[in-house]
Order: structure tokens, then C-alpha cells, then sequence
């Protein structure tokens, strides 16, 4: 592989007086074997979609995109397989029309090591690739660590946390269907910043809607170190009318103001220990089956804990984290604050107002796709804008969601799309359960839009 | 499930929308003006560049996911909060991950966008945004964006070949 600084890259080195030459002259430069070389590291959403989108734009660029796993699976409505509402095989995504449809090169490797200033990426099997521009969208490195008894290990073997999907799914989906009539299963939320910000309470609440029909003595605890969540408000008036879940007061009084909430005399089987009710994990004992929270122990049939998050490993390795365990961001094109011509995209990156969620790295990797395209022929990038959408369910016919617009305000990345970006708790019954079929829609459409 | 049977009461919170809609339809109608043309986008692109290089130093680390966030009880965002117009191309292809590939969608629940006359994507948007179409979340998204922003992306996805046989062949576009 070429590891001599292309032509192309070269340009980047000149004062934008000689740039604009060089812009210039491009054209005939790219037939001259110099077809930009950009390499995509991560093949989840921002990764896949950033390789697509660079192939729709400029299908003339030298787009590689290196992924350890042959066949992904999907994260985002991986908690339907704890219900059994879709299998395993359900959540497999192939790289296959990347390939074939848009000429990306799909290597299946691992990446080891970053050579900045060769400007070249080295992979466990020994393959250099060197780059014009990176893109890394490296995901989320769980933490296991984080609490007391708790370790990959306990992870894999008994107390599965199932928030990256794989063997640990399996293992939890096993768990909750096994579970003792009767038994007790405890959820325990995540800190801030985490992957997915409605989605331990969208799992919380599937289990329970599957509890009540196949073992209706069963309690579901959701231990949590935050005191609100996002959709916290829609999802638990869901949880209120299907699973006679009492809202804790402050919560009551503020919804009570604009939509009938109910007060059950005989509560449900679900409950939300909240940070402020010592609801922060201290300590996991995998052998006694307890986990340890401010507020006291509980014994638990089925221990989910949805560890804390940063940016996947990757990250660490090539130097792109800082001190708070992500990706600082320049914000127009996501590059890299920390090593040049390299951009980091998905939950990795430090993108202020935008959460850490699948919608938002697609939308990131079509801004840097741009960004890379303009700057690469002379341009500046243009002015970024950037879309977020979560659907979640409180059941399987009750959707909900939170719908964000995105531009730069005053240099960080702001939502400007008006006061609310929630379902309104007014809803009516037939737009609940049609957020629920658009949240069924948008997993396939979506996966679509990123991989195919 | 019960239908809701309490009115929302007029609140502060409704009054402070309002006003930021007359701000909004205000700066949309100005920044209209020329908006279309996208060197002049480009320029101001490019001063917004520069003037965004020295804030940069400060860190933007530990910024939560955000619960809660926007809940509380800021000034209501609007588009004009940054009027510089983003390209038709960046704002069309966020609505691809529900819409479809530059708006080519096969038997899918959501709209195609791929091919829809501009004045029926033009109107169709303002009328969420007005709320004067019933919408899940699209009301929300509408609000994002001006009445240049919506004719200028209206366009692009009008120039967009729909899909007839249900698959979608994706070409390149500008």
C-alpha cells in the first residue's frame, strides 16, 4: 500500500492562495492515480453510513471501510429480542451492498495502531492503509469495572449488561424468560453521558408488558443513579396506563396539569428508584444474586446493569479522548481536535446538545462525508445542520419519541427546532400507536439508509 | 387506554412559542431574499469558519446526554437562532433515515419524498410546522426550518426520480 503523502494531501500543506492552484489543477490529478484515499474505521451506523455517503457524493474517491466483525448487529430495537418479539438472527446487517451497490472496500479486520504522521492505519493482520482523510466511529467502550463486583467476566457468565448486542443478549433474553413466577428483576440505568437515552426504560418496559402476560407476579425494579431521563415524562404516563405504574409525585403533579393521570389503590409490578432515592449502584454479587444501591440491597432473580459508557476503545488508542472519556469535536466537520485530518463520529464524539444515539451518527456521518468531499476539491465545508429522532416504546402498541433539529449556535451544537421535542402527553390513542408502528418502520428504514 | 380528558391550559410556556413564531416567520421571510443561491451560502459559510476557530479551544467535554435537557425552561430555539442557510443537500438528506436514500422509499409507512412537486413538499411542511396538519413528530422537525430552507430542499427532492418498482438504485447526487 502507497504510504507517500498523495498529491491531494499534500494541497492541505499549501496557504489557501496556492490551494486555490491546486484546486484548480484537481481535475486532471485525480486521473493521474490519485483518487483521495479515505479510510472509515468502525462499521456501525456513523461508519457505514459515512462510507455510503462518500461513494453517493464523489463515487470517484478510494473509500475503505475496516470493521472487525463480518456481520454486524444492530443495537438500536436490540431490546426486542428480550420479549422474543424478534430473534437474534434478526439483528444481523452485512456489508454486502456497500460493497456490490456503492464500491466501498470492506475490510474485516482489527485496528491496532494509528501512525499519525504517516497518516496511516495498521490492522492486527499486519495491513497498512494510509489515508488522505480518517473517519473513526469507534462506538462505546462499556465500562464494567465501574462497580464493585462487576467485570466482563460476571458479565458474560451471569449478570449480563447486553447493551452492545451479542452473547450477552441471548444470555438476558434466557434470564428474564427463565425467570422464577414471581421473580425479581432489577435494571440498573447508566450515568450520563450513555448510548441510547430512552432505551433502558423502552427495555424496563417491554420486559414488564412481557411479565404481565407470561409471569404476572414478577417485579421489575429500575435502579437509576439520574433523577429524569429523556421521554421520562411521555414514557411514564405510558407505564401509567398500561402497567399501573404510580408516577412519583413531582412527575404526577406536573403531567396531571395537562392530561388525566391515574393513582392505582393496588400498584404494578413496575418501580423507579430514582439517584435522589438512592437509586446509584454501589455493587454487584454475582453469587448471592444482589446488587447493592444507596438506598439499601436487593435481591434480584435477573440483574441487568447497563454499565457506564465512553468512547470505544478505539478511540483511546489512537489519542482521540480526552479527560472525560470521548471525542472533543471541531463542530462544523467533526474533526478531530486532538489529531489532524481525522474526523470522530457516533456516541465517540463530543457533540453538546446531540445525544449519543443512532439517528445523530447518521446524520454526523452525512455532514463529514460532505465536509470531506468540499475540502478535498477546494472547498470550505458548508454551513452543517443535523437531525435526531429516538423512537421508543412503553409498549408494543405505545410509541413515543423525541424529535430534534440541530445547527451550530454561538460554536456548539444546539437544538433549534422550537420548545418541545416530545410526544405530547395529550396524544391521542391512535397517534400512540402509530409512533409504535413508525418506531417498527423506522428500524428497517433506517438500517436501509446506513447499510444498504 | 383513556382519552385524555383535561385541557391543556394556555400557559406561559405557549405564549413565549408563539412569539418565537413571529420572530422565526420574520427572519425566514428576510433571509429568503437571494437564500437559493448557493456560492452566497459558501461565503458565509466560510466567515462563519473563521469566526468559529477561536471558541473552539474550550471544551465541550461532559456534556450529558441530556435529560431533562430542553425541558427546563429556556428561551424556546428557532432556525433563527443561526439564519445562515445550510445547503439543500445537508438539510434533504436528514430525512433520509425515515424517507429513504434522497427520498426513494419503497412500501415503507412514511412518505416518499423522492419526486413531490415542490409547492406539495413546501406546503405540506409549513402546515406541520403551523400546526395546522395532525403530525406525530413532525410538527417538531418542521420547526427546524424556514420557509427558504423548505423551498430550497422541496426542490431537491422534486428533482429526485421516485421509485417505481419498489427498489431503490441509488445515484450519486451533487
Amino acid at each position: 500500500m502507497n504510504t507517500e503523502p498523495s498529491l491531494l494531501s499534500r494541497r492541505d500543506w499549501m496557504s489557501s492562495a496556492l490551494g486555490l492552484l491546486a484546486a484548480a489543477a484537481a481535475p486532471s490529478l485525480a486521473f493521474a492515480q490519485t483518487r483521495a484515499r479515505i479510510v472509515v474505521v468502525g462499521g456501525g451506523v456513523g461508519g457505514a453510513t459515512t462510507a455510503k455517503y462518500l461513494k453517493l457524493f464523489d463515487p470517484s474517491l478510494d473509500v475503505t471501510l475496516i470493521e472487525r466483525a463480518p456481520v454486524y448487529l444492530r443495537p438500536y430495537g436490540s431490546s426486542e429480542v428480550l420479549n422474543g418479539h424478534i430473534s437474534m438472527r434478526d439483528l444481523e446487517v452485512r456489508y454486502d451492498t456497500l460493497r456490490d451497490r456503492y464500491g466501498v472496500r470492506v475490510v474485516i479486520d482489527t485496528v491496532t495502531a494509528l501512525d499519525a504522521t504517516a497518516r496511516e492505519v495498521r490492522t492486527a493482520s499486519g495491513q497498512r492503509f494510509g489515508y488522505d482523510r480518517l473517519v473513526v466511529s469507534p462506538g462505546i467502550e462499556l465500562m464494567y469495572d465501574a462497580y464493585d463486583g462487576y467485570s466482563e467476566a460476571v458479565a458474560r457468565s451471569r449478570v449480563p449488561c447486553a447493551w452492545i448486542p451479542g452473547e450477552q443478549t441471548a444470555l438476558l433474553a434466557r434470564q428474564l424468560q427463565g425467570m422464577r413466577p414471581g421473580g425479581t428483576f432489577v435494571l440498573a440505568a447508566p450515568p450520563n453521558p450513555y448510548r441510547c437515552p430512552p432505551g433502558p426504560y423502552e427495555r424496563a418496559a417491554l420486559m414488564t408488558e412481557w411479565f404481565q402476560r407470561h409471569n404476572p407476579t414478577a417485579k421489575v425494579i429500575i435502579v437509576d443513579p439520574k433523577d429524569s431521563f429523556v421521554t421520562d415524562e411521555t414514557m411514564m404516563l405510558g407505564w401509567n396506563r398500561l402497567y399501573r405504574f404510580n408516577l412519583p409525585e413531582d412527575y404526577e403533579k406536573k403531567i396531571a396539569a395537562k392530561v388525566e393521570v391515574l393513582r392505582h389503590a393496588s400498584p404494578g409490578m413496575l418501580s423507579w428508584v430514582r439517584g435522589k432515592e438512592g437509586g446509584r449502584t454501589l455493587r454487584i454479587d454475582a453469587r448471592r444474586m444482589t446488587i447493592e444501591i444507596e438506598g439499601g440491597v436487593i435481591r434480584a432473580d435477573v440483574i441487568n446493569v447497563i454499565a457506564p459508557m465512553r468512547a470505544g476503545r478505539l478511540a483511546a488508542t489512537m489519542n482521540l479522548a480526552d479527560s472525560s472519556g470521548f471525542c472533543p469535536v471541531e463542530r462544523r466537520t467533526f474533526a478531530s481536535t486532538r489529531v489532524p485530518h481525522v474526523h470522530v463520529i457516533g456516541d465517540a464524539s463530543i457533540a453538546d446538545a446531540m445525544p449519543k444515539s443512532g439517528f445523530s451518527a447518521n446524520t454526523q456521518a452525512k455532514v463529514v462525508a460532505r465536509a470531506i468531499v468540499e475540502e478535498l476539491a477546494g472547498r470550505p465545508a458548508p454551513e452543517p445542520l443535523w437531525e435526531n429522532t429516538c423512537y421508543a416504546l412503553a409498549g408494543s402498541d405505545y410509541g413515543l419519541f423525541v424529535a430534534d433539529v440541530f445547527k451550530i449556535v454561538d460554536g456548539k451544537i444546539a437544538r433549534i427546532n422550537g420548545a418541545s421535542r416530545y410526544l405530547p402527553l395529550d396524544a391521542s390513542p391512535a397517534q400512540i400507536r402509530l409512533c409504535a408502528r413508525y418506531q417498527q418502520a423506522w428500524l428497517r428504514t433506517f438500517t436501509q439508509d446506513c447499510f444498504a | 387506554m383513556r382519552t385524555p380528558s383535561v385541557a391543556i391550559p394556555p400557559s406561559a410556556a405557549g405564549y413565549r412559542r408563539a412569539l418565537a413564531w413571529v420572530l422565526t416567520a420574520a427572519l425566514g421571510a428576510a433571509g429568503a431574499v437571494g437564500l437559493t443561491v448557493q456560492e452566497r451560502a459558501l461565503a458565509q459559510a466560510r466567515v462563519q469558519a473563521t469566526a468559529q476557530a477561536t471558541p473552539q479551544a474550550q471544551t465541550n467535554a461532559g456534556t450529558p446526554a441530556g435529560p431533562a435537557a430542553g425541558s427546563a425552561g429556556t428561551a424556546p430555539p428557532s432556525p433563527a437562532l443561526n439564519p445562515n442557510p445550510v445547503p439543500a443537500s445537508v438539510m434533504a438528506h436528514t430525512c433520509a433515515a425515515c424517507h429513504g436514500t434522497n427520498g426513494q422509499l419503497g412500501d415503507e409507512a412514511f412518505k416518499p419524498l423522492a419526486g413531490m412537486p415542490v409547492q406539495q413538499f413546501v406546503r405540506t411542511m409549513i402546515d406541520f410546522r403551523e400546526g395546522r396538519r395532525p403530525a406525530t413528530l413532525m410538527g417538531h422537525v418542521a420547526k427546524g426550518f424556514t420557509d427558504a430552507d423548505l423551498q430550497a430542499m422541496g426542490e431537491f427532492f422534486a428533482a429526485v426520480a421516485p421509485l417505481v418498482d419498489g427498489t431503490a438504485t441509488h445515484k450519486a447526487t451533487p
